[in-house]
């Protein structure tokens, strides 16, 4: 019984101190059509103008290191809530009869379901540098459910959304930004 | 004694818990512009998926996030010395400072990037 005690010691400090070796990177990477050739034309301006018509609040530029960072929020229905992710498992129970007492363990599982549909908060994330004529994108979302908790929280530059904003920023007529 | 030892194992199990990451930043010494260390310091981060969310090359500041459970992010200062800069690094997991020794791959790209490698 106490040899298994001290095998459970370690692995309590280890699951405590768990820290990464190496700086983590987006898992799946950024797609290659998040970093494309800027035209002759494209500029701080016509990126700002894109994503202002896509719905971005724009939070920071530099424009001497060609840096623009944005990001968008809207309500969305969270579908996950109420739903644990993981199943609870556990049990102790302690029993006599007839003069005997006995004791043992029960391993339970069991997971639970809300009704599972509630609102939350979807924010996006995004930087686009324009640096050396590339064009270069990040983004990342996560969701805030109504108590204010961060519920997810993932990388998103994806190929779909990269190639709607290089379509959106060459769309932006050139000249026309202020 | 069988007491003794389990308030003992707990003791050690909160303290594994409660130990603080050391705080200091991973200084290094650059043979390049503060401007052009934030710019190439950018990409590899842009390219690693980390959104940056704040730069500067006036204050030489940089703060870039990466959106994966619980939060990791990176902050930069960067002042000129002589021809060169002096760059500070820190990386956080959730708000808590990692061991400097993560961002050594970086590092090691950053002066590659920089043609300062042999």
């Amino acid at each position: 019984m106490r040899r298994w005690l001290l095998l459970l010691l370690p692995a309590a400090l280890a699951g405590c101190q768990v820290t990464p070796t190496t700086l983590p990177v987006a898992e799946p990477a950024p797609a290659a059509e998040c970093r494309w050739s800027a035209g002759p034309g494209d500029s701080l301006d016509r990126v700002v103008t894109a994503l202002e018509a896509e719905g971005f609040l724009v939070r920071h530029t530099d424009a001497s290191l060609g840096l623009v960072s944005a990001e968008r929020a809207r309500t969305t229905i969270y579908h996950d809530n109420g739903v644990e992710r993981l199943p609870r498992i556990g049990g102790f129970v302690l029993g006599g009869s007839g003069g005997h007492v006995s004791s043992g363990v029960m391993i339970g599982l069991g997971t639970g379901f809300g009704v599972g549909v509630d609102e939350a908060t979807r924010i996006e994330r995004l930087s686009v540098m324009l640096d050396q004529g590339q064009l270069q994108v990040a983004r990342d979302i996560r969701m805030i459910d109504w108590r204010g908790d961060l519920r997810e929280s993932r990388s998103a530059s994806d190929a779909g959304f990269c190639r709607d904003l290089r379509d959106a920023i060459e769309a932006v007529p050139a000249g026309e930004a202020p | 004694m069988k007491r003794s030892f389990l308030i003992l194992l707990l003791v050690a199990w909160l303290a594994g818990c409660a130990t603080p990451a050391p705080p200091e930043p991973r200084e290094i010494l650059l043979a390049a512009a503060p401007e052009t260390t934030l710019r190439e310091t950018m990409h590899l981060l842009m390219e690693r998926g980390y959104v940056i969310r704040h730069a500067d090359g006036d204050l030489g500041r940089l703060e870039a996030v990466l959106g994966r459970m619980p939060g990791y992010g990176v902050s930069l200062r960067v002042a000129g010395q002589g021809e060169g800069s002096r760059v500070s690094f820190i990386a956080t997991r959730g708000g808590r400072p990692l061991p400097p020794t993560v961002l050594d791959p970086l590092l090691t790209d950053l002066q590659s990037r920089l043609g300062l490698l042999p």
